[in-house]
């Protein structure tokens, strides 16, 4: 693809190798066997996004799970009012794992603030193939856990006393 | 057609035979009582052969009873062929009809009936069990007469001969005549078993289709297996059993008459011996007897056939005996011009499980008034909806418009003047531009004075809801044809230099143009060494190994060696991957690797473990270097390309154009900024390149811009009618969900309806594309037609003149947005719950 475009040596020999390795540094993947990961690892696409690009908008379901090579991204949140600046996005960061298993609204956007290099993954090709290699949910499924429970125990610590409404809020890990 | 009088599931089995056929019926048996006799003519001729012309040596009466002998045995074989021509008509014909008007019948039967209806089993009843039946009706009349005639003739015969000899040959039949009936019945029974079997079969199998991903995603298959089997070895039951008593039947049969010419011999013979009986006479004898067993066995044959028949016709029409809800048309008056009133009163609705889904709604609507029914699932709102556009038959109370009781108007009546947008909408396989027809070609038959569409409305109702674009977009995937397009071709060279102009450098990361000096890594192999279109059928074949010219030049630029390979590596990388996963069309989407080829490519790897490559059969080289002629590496990223294969095809590239000018000048139109390639898309041709990117962000700027000069060079409508016949797809499998959910909203549209009913049409669709509906609705529907909207979000219903808010069944809030906010009730809740 582009990157012959830049004038970079192309790295076509080693792409699916290297997305291999990238997907096993993920907490989503990582305890895929192996055999199962490379059959995501091959389905996996890399987009390139210009500075300003919406990687994806609010409210939309596009069914897409990111990973950054390289560029930085912003994820916004916009109340009807103004978009308000959520955290910044980095090579390494990986984001979406929850998109691919179910529909849902995305209750952000993400911003390109920098031109971009992402290894991409749609839910249509994900579920495709996670029927028919059931044997990587389990480790899918542990590291979304990690990620509410992580999320929910920071919460209560940090945010609970101040705010009651939040505190009402809380249970989501249902742990 | 005939509207028929009785329905078709009450009409008897020999009602279609003569139905229709009548004439035809009557020249059959015409035709049968001439073969009968041509059929007795052999016989007296044996006889006389024998007796007049061997016994008395008179050469001349040998020679012309021989040829009459001839001549009866080829005019009853010309004869026998035309029957059979004339029963196989018949038989095609009864079945054509019968199938025609029982898919009229289904396709009329209440939308209960199909809630539990297997697919399977109405395929198995209209293409399998109908088929036994057909082919009976072409045996019904001919078969009986002509065997019944045989042998009437044959005894007659028979008598004449020898009147004792002949009744006691004949003392077998009664034998037989008392015993197959009680084997008959028992096949019957089995039979009957056997067409439930086969349904439930067949439903099973429409099941385990349809909830495939299910099984294969849970990993049943032994449950599956195992349920399945229990089917197969109730049905390997039945079928044995039947199949024994229909083949005891034959052996019974076979064995009475076989000892017909036992009789004859011993009986016979001891005549003859006493001189009471002719040589001949007893010759002919035998023959006759034994020319009686194939008119019986038919006969038998045919009683077997019309048993079958029988139970299959009944058992078919019970299945689907259950009464029309709607007439199609009432002839005694016109069709009703509904306005859009619509009043309900006290209407109940109580599910055939005995579930009372709607209890006592009431309202009325004024014609160009809006409904928005909101409440849980489960609440009712849909089956109003569904009450109210007559696909459910009410059980209590009443829905009046304009004064007429829904229940008693004809479906033309209703469809005459009602849209209705399921929530799952249904595409049917065809174009954009038919399904968006779909609706409207409905209603040529009952206003037989409404317009066509005309592009501008189609183009209209496109734009309307937001499928506009979604539609152009097939139109630019488009590859045009040189004969049917040159003159749009030319233009399109002019959208091509001024895009070039304007967007080539800003679009540049996402688009590969042509470039004749370099590799272009989203075009295969083949594109790259080609960089043209070949005008002759010589270079257009799909497998081009199979042509010597090009194999030769292949040769020529060693090729072939280093292509093969790289067809090999990439088959083992890909049965590496995806090993032993079922094949799915996703997977193949970046491998050059075709779906119906993967069993032939992991046969072809697992022989590669043993063999060298050189050593494998040629067609199986063959593949391989296929598999590499369709290599893109800038999709096909399980291997790269080498840089010095890059660098030999590029050569290749310089070599062929040699080649081709030196050979075959003409035969290939090289790419060229200035002439329009009939192998590549309007887009594709307008670029003058290829997208490379899946961003649809990005792929959305290249429209725009592609756009802006279209409309400059004004044949976007042009392109929109070609995008409209874009083919979607079985079931729309092509279009995403928000685009079957537009298109069904836009074929509703398109017919303009007075009363439109929407439920819950726009669930599938993005916020901006639901507001755009919304919007429409409320600009350019709003006040003209009567709309009732079953609604899934709160939000969108703000402008609505009426809004009622179900539970269980009931309306327990009804009035105006404004209303039902100062009423601080459910729906006051209900929104600022969502505050």
């Amino acid at each position: 693809m582009s990157w012959s475009v830049e004038g970079s040596e192309p790295c076509q020999a080693c792409e699916f190798q290297e997305n291999l390795k990238i997907l096993r540094q993920i907490p989503f993947f990582s305890e895929t066997p192996i055999e199962s990961l490379k059959i995501f690892a091959y389905l996996c696409t890399r987009e390139r996004f210009r500075q300003g690009d919406y990687l994806f908008s609010q409210d939309d379901d596009d069914g897409q799970a990111f990973y950054i090579l390289s560029g930085e991204a912003e994820l916004l949140y916009s109340n009807g009012r103004q978009d308000l600046v959520i955290r910044r996005y980095q090579p390494g960061d990986f984001s979406g794992g929850l998109t691919l298993l179910g529909r849902a609204q995305r209750l952000f956007s993400l911003k390109a603030v920098t031109d971009m290099v992402c290894l991409m993954l749609t839910r249509d090709k994900f579920q495709k193939a996670v029927t028919q290699v059931p044997q990587a949910i389990p480790g899918m499924l542990q590291a979304i856990v990690e990620n509410i429970w992580e999320w929910e125990k920071r919460f209560l610590e940090d945010r609970s006393s101040e705010c009651e409404v939040c505190r009402k809020r809380t249970g989501v890990s249902m742990i | 057609m005939k509207q028929p009088t009785i329905p078709v599931v009450k009409r008897s089995l020999f009602s279609w035979i003569i139905e229709g056929n009548l004439k035809l019926q009557i020249l059959l048996i015409v035709l049968i009582a001439i073969t009968v006799s041509a059929r007795v003519l052999p016989l007296e001729m044996q006889k006389r052969i024998i007796n007049e012309a061997i016994g008395l040596r008179k050469m001349d009466l040998l020679i012309r009873y021989c040829l009459i002998y001839l001549g009866a045995v080829l005019l009853s074989s010309a004869l026998k062929f035309t029957i059979t021509i004339i029963q196989t008509w018949i038989s095609e014909r009864v079945l054509a009809s019968m199938r025609n008007a029982l898919y009229a019948h289904i396709i009329m039967l209440p939308l209960v009936f199909f809630r539990k209806a297997q697919p399977g089993m109405v395929v198995s009843a209209l293409v399998t069990e109908l088929a036994t039946v057909g082919n009976y009706a072409g045996q019904a009349i001919a078969t009986p007469v002509i065997n019944i005639l045989t042998l009437v003739t044959f005894a007659g015969y028979l008598l004449h001969l020898n009147p004792l000899l002949a009744v006691i040959s004949f003392s077998i039949y009664p034998i037989i005549v008392f015993l197959i009936p009680i084997l008959q019945k028992r096949a019957n029974q089995a039979n009957k078993k056997r067409v439930d079997a086969t349904r439930k079969m067949s439903s099973k199998i429409g099941e385990v289709i349809t909830g495939i991903h299910e099984i294969q995603g849970n990993g049943t298959f032994k449950i599956e297996n195992e349920r399945f089997a229990k089917l197969v070895h109730k049905m390997y039951k039945i079928r044995l059993a039947w199949n024994s008593y229909k083949q005891g039947i034959k052996v019974g049969n076979n064995f009475f008459v076989n000892l017909g010419p036992f009789i004859i011999f011993l009986l016979g013979g001891y005549l003859a011996m006493n001189g009471r009986l002719e040589l001949g006479a007893m010759v002919a004898f035998l023959s006759a007897q034994e020319k009686l067993y194939d008119p019986w066995k038919e006969l038998i044959d045919f009683y077997q056939t019309y048993m079958d028949a029988a139970v299959s016709y009944k058992r078919t029409m019970e299945y689907f005996d259950i009464p029309i809800e709607f007439q199609l048309e009432d002839k005694s008056r016109p069709v009703y011009d509904l306005s859009g009133a619509i009043e309900v009163k006290d209407l109940t609705f109580v599910s055939e499980s005995g579930i009372q889904l709607l209890d006592g709604i009431s309202l009325s609507l004024n014609p160009g008034e809006s409904l928005a029914l909101i409440g849980y699932s489960g609440s009712g709102k849909s089956t109003l909806a569904l009450c109210i556009g007559q696909l459910y038959a009410y059980t209590d109370g009443h829905i009046y418009m304009d004064g007429h009781e829904v229940l008693e108007l004809t479906k033309n009546d209703v469809v005459n003047q009602l849209g209705f947008v399921s929530q799952a909408p249904f595409i049917f396989a065809g174009t954009i531009e038919e399904n968006l027809l779909y609706a409207v070609d409905a209603l040529t038959d009952i206003r037989p004075d409404m317009p066509i569409p005309t592009r501008d409305d189609k183009i209209a109702v496109l734009h309307q809801t937001g499928l506009f674009l979604d539609v152009l977009q097939f139109g630019f995937n488009t590859i045009l044809s040189r004969e049917k397009h040159a003159d749009l071709a030319t233009e399109l060279i002019r959208v091509r230099q001024n895009f070039h102009r304007e967007f080539s450098d800003a679009l540049s990361n996402y688009v590969e143009f042509f470039d004749e000096n370099r590799y272009l890594y989203h075009a295969n192999v083949i594109e790259n060494l080609f960089m043209g279109t070949p005008n002759t059928t010589d270079f257009s074949q799909e497998d081009l190994t199979q042509n010597p010219r090009f194999m030769k030049f292949l040769a020529e630029a060693e090729l072939i060696r280093p292509l093969t390979s790289l067809g090999a590596e990439l088959a083992k990388q890909t049965v590496d991957i995806l090993g032993d996963l079922e094949p799915d069309a996703v997977f193949f989407e970046q491998s050059p690797i075709l779906l119906d080829q993967w069993e032939e490519v992991r046969a072809i790897v697992d022989q590669l473990k043993r063999t060298r490559l050189n050593q494998l059969p040629q067609k199986d080289q063959n593949l391989l270097l296929n598999l590499a002629f369709r290599f893109k590496p800038g999709k096909h990223k399980l291997v790269s390309l080498p840089g010095i294969l890059e660098k030999m095809i590029l050569e290749g590239r310089f070599l062929f154009r040699e080649h081709i000018s030196r050979e075959d000048p003409g035969a290939f139109s090289f790419y060229n900024l200035s002439e329009y390639i009939f192998s590549q898309s309007i887009l594709n041709n307008i670029l003058f390149g290829q997208i490379t990117t899946t961003n649809l962000k990005a792929i959305d700027t290249i429209n725009q811009s592609i756009i802006q000069l279209i409309i400059e060079e004004d044949f976007l409508e042009t392109l929109v009618e070609i995008g409209m016949q874009f083919d979607v797809g079985s079931k729309g499998d092509r279009l995403s969900g928000g685009q079957k959910q537009k298109l069904a909203i836009a074929r509703t549209l398109l017919k303009q309806p007075r009363i439109l009913i929407m439920d819950e049409a726009t669930s599938a669709l993005d916020n901006k594309s639901q507001s755009r509906i919304q919007n429409l609705i409320e600009t350019r529907w709003k006040g003209k037609s009567t709309i009732i909207s079953v609604a899934h979000r709160l939000d969108i219903i703000k402008n609505y003149d009426k809004i009622a808010v179900m539970k269980a069944g009931k309306i327990i809030e009804l009035g105006s947005y404004k209303e039902l906010i100062d009423r601080k009730g459910v729906f006051y809740e209900l929104v600022g719950g969502r505050k």
